[in-house]
């Protein structure tokens, strides 16, 4: 329309003076007007569309849309939190495991972190003081009871008296047995102890010709959480790797390689949910060594159900009497420390949401391991399977604290390579560990290690006394 | 058309390139001089420590380990990619029945995802897998070969699975050059008598050495930094002795937080590719 007034217009300029000019002038007024139309109405538009614009909160974690957590975040929490604040709009962003760390780095030095951060837990102290996380310690001394979650927890969100994050769940390991094939082997009774481990894989190597025990043993972070438990119960250390009980219980899973009673495959698997729980699935393996997680992933219920047989029972020990000392695992979430004020209380708000008014909700909803001991008997009473876990809840131990803080990462990686060498004969536990040790004790200076390694020390004697004392 | 305009139009491509591949390359490059970790990287406040990631590198057993296994993988992997893919060339060059089809055949290695190729390979590979239950079946092995769980052998394993990777990429530039070699020199060297070997020999090779220096320069660059077939198969392992370049330095920065030392072995590995490259390319211009 425009373009052909247009033409039709400015032809006449020079040709008929007046009538021309008044005819320009009267265009010229229209012109005007419809461009204070059109700005009007894009104004309009503008303001209208800032009235409507919603506020976006975003969650960060690496959990599929298939597992529980994501689904509570997204069929409860997300519904309940916009009824109460309409504008405001919760988008759950999920990246993949291995990347989520690598993510939340590169978002921090780009200064486009999310506004909800989830991290795994080894994670948390090393974000604390890169300053990724938010002091949030009035208002979760105004929302919660704090000394309510297990002293692990505490330690691993908090620096010097400060809260930065909150441990929404906690897993462990555990011994996971079939019963018809311990039975049908002659094993009589779930091994306890090491020697007792020991005898039934050699019962069940010897009348099924399968594998009696498999672990994780890759060269990750979760390698490294899999020997923990091995490691702590006979009293050694990650800082103290070349002395006896550390070597001992390298000697330990080499034997169960040696004697064929452990697949020596067990370097190279990809994840903790990938072939060992395909062996103990199949029939493959009788024992296997992993988390509580797997009742929500593959030892869902219907699948407990058509196998029939599967028992839980702690990581045996090396001698009687013992208690296993396990790592704890489970992700803890806090706010971005570069967030605005306004987004800053919604953030806050939902958190509240969560980890105050539904955390009952989702105990019940996940199956998930308290982090708050006001807590445990809920899962306690509705799923006996977990009660190994949850026993061994309360004195789990924070790893990156049993390792140098921020140097956990490459102790942990030493370690668990130092097991693979072991596990697959390139060295003696003893040449490995000690090798091991000296390449641990060269990341630090002389005072930073003995430090850590006292840190470390005094945390595993704390627990094992607190152990003994609560019977 | 001005000069400065010929500029203007190379302006795209000279921004993208400088933001995708000169900021990075330089940026890691600064980093392998800096002592940068977790915590110093958000922060921003890592320290200029000179050469000592270099040093400590090149002190690290894993690290000499490393540069064996890159060398031997690469070295391996292009030679018999080469070999194979030229016989096959040379095969495919004449006309047989279910050419076409064997020839898409060929090319599966090629387009599958390597996390299902690498998958694959873990299972074959393991003790108790495909191949070594296979070995055992026909009698040719007593016990179970350690493909990828022993030190020493892990590493040709990986070889032996990349080799089957590169395969369609050799085949098909070499099989590309052979198709444009006239046919009127092959006829005439049969009029003197030539045999079949001598024609591949003094015909064939001869007037291929571009296209093959090429292939080699290309495949020196892809194997170097091959990361998803290891990662997805040994993640390194078993303690450390399968690492290549790329995965150590992977391990380094995301398992270890130690980016500068990551950075470092990065920049090696780059000043490697580099020499490799720069001399198959001198070795291209010069008359053979």
């Amino acid at each position: 329309m425009c373009c052909r007034d247009e033409k039709r217009v400015w032809p006449l300029k020079g040709a008929s003076k007046k009538k021309g000019g008044v005819k320009m002038l009267r265009i010229l007024g229209m012109r005007r007007m419809l461009a204070a139309t059109i700005m009007g109405c894009l104004l309009g538009l503008y303001f209208w569309g800032f009235s409507q614009e919603k506020i976006t909160i975003t969650i960060q974690t690496y959990w599929r849309s298939t597992e529980s957590t994501p689904r509570f975040i997204e069929q409860v929490l997300i519904p309940e939190f916009a009824k109460r604040y309409p504008n405001v709009e919760v988008k759950l962003v999920y990246v993949p495991g291995g990347e989520l760390l690598p993510t939340i780095l590169m978002q921090a030095a780009s200064g486009t972190l999310p506004e909800i951060i989830m991290a795994d837990n080894p994670w948390v102290p090393q974000l604390i003081e890169a300053g990724v996380f938010k002091d949030i310690t009035r208002e979760v001394m105004a929302a919660l009871d704090w000394s309510d979650f297990f002293e692990g927890h505490r330690l691993v969100t908090s620096k010097d008296g400060r809260i930065y994050a909150l441990q929404l769940h906690t897993n462990n390991l555990a011994l996971f047995y079939r019963k018809s094939l311990l039975e049908k082997a002659g094993v009589d009774k779930v091994p306890a102890t090491w020697d007792e481990l020991l005898e039934a894989c050699e019962k069940i190597k010897a009348t099924l010709g399968i594998y009696g025990f498999v672990m994780y043993a890759a060269a990750d972070e979760a390698g490294t959480w899999q020997f923990e438990p091995f490691l702590w119960t006979n009293g050694g250390s990650l800082l103290e790797l070349d002395q006896p009980e550390a070597i001992e219980a390298l000697q330990f899973l080499t034997t169960l390689v040696e004697r064929g009673y452990m697949p020596r495959d067990v370097v190279n698997v990809t994840d903790q949910g990938d072939v060992t729980v395909r062996w103990f699935l199949t029939g493959e393996a009788a024992m296997m060594i992993n988390g509580n997680w797997e009742f929500g992933w593959h030892l869902t219920p219907d699948v407990l159900q058509q196998l029939g047989d599967v028992g839980v029972a702690p990581i045996p020990v090396p001698k009687e009497g013992l208690k296993p000392i396990v790592p704890f695992g489970g992700e803890c979430f806090g706010i971005a420390s570069t967030i605005d004020p306004q987004k800053f209380a919604i953030a806050w708000e939902f958190i509240k949401l969560w980890f105050v008014e539904k955390i009952g909700e989702y105990y019940q909803w996940s199956g998930h391991i308290p982090t708050r001991a006001s807590y445990t008997h809920m899962v306690w009473e509705a799923q006996p399977l977990q009660r190994p876990f949850l026993e061994q809840a309360q004195y789990a131990l924070p790893r990156p604290l049993m390792g140098g803080i921020e140097k956990y990462p490459n102790v942990s990686m030493e370690t668990i390579l130092a097991v693979q060498k072991a596990l697959t004969g390139t060295q003696t536990p003893q040449q490995a560990f000690i090798e091991a040790a000296n390449k641990i004790r060269s990341l630090f200076t002389p005072e930073e290690y003995e430090m850590y390694r006292k840190m470390a020390r005094d945390i595993l004697d704390q627990t094992r006394a607190r152990m003994l004392a609560g019977g | 058309m001005k000069q400065r305009e010929l500029y203007l139009f190379v302006l795209p491509a000279l921004v993208i390139v400088a933001a995708f591949a000169v900021y990075p390359t330089v940026y890691n490059f600064v980093l392998s001089f800096r002592d940068v970790n977790l915590i110093s990287f958000i922060r921003g406040t890592s320290r200029f420590v000179a050469f000592s990631n270099y040093l400590e590198i090149f002190k690290d057993s894993t690290f000499q380990s490393t540069v064996l296994n890159t060398l031997v993988f690469t070295a391996l992997s292009i030679f018999f990619q080469l070999v194979i893919g030229f016989l096959l060339a040379l095969l495919f060059n004449y006309e047989f029945p279910l050419k076409g089809f064997l020839q898409a055949l060929i090319m599966i290695p090629w387009v599958m995802p390597i996390i299902v190729s690498g998958s694959f390979f873990r299972w074959c590979f393991s003790d108790d897998g495909l191949l070594n239950n296979f070995l055992i079946s026909l009698g040719l092995i007593q016990e179970p070969i350690r493909w990828i769980t022993s030190k020493s052998l892990v590493i040709f394993s990986l070889t032996l699975a990349n080799i089957w990777l590169g395969i369609p990429f050799n085949f098909i530039l070499l099989y590309t050059g052979l198709r444009k070699i006239p046919e009127e020199l092959y006829e005439s060297a049969e009029m003197d008598g030539a045999s079949s070997f001598q024609k591949v020999l003094y015909i064939t090779i001869p007037l291929l050495r571009p296209v093959i220096i090429t292939t080699v320069a290309l495949g020196c660059i892809f194997t170097m930094k091959v990361f998803d077939l290891v990662w997805v198969v040994t993640k390194g392992g078993p303690g450390g002795a399968s690492h290549l370049f790329s995965t150590l330095s992977y391990s380094l920065a995301f398992d270890r937080f130690q980016f500068g030392k990551s950075a470092a072995v990065l920049v090696v590995m780059l000043a490697i590719v580099l020499a490799l490259v720069a001399w198959l390319n001198l070795m291209r211009f010069e008359e053979p």
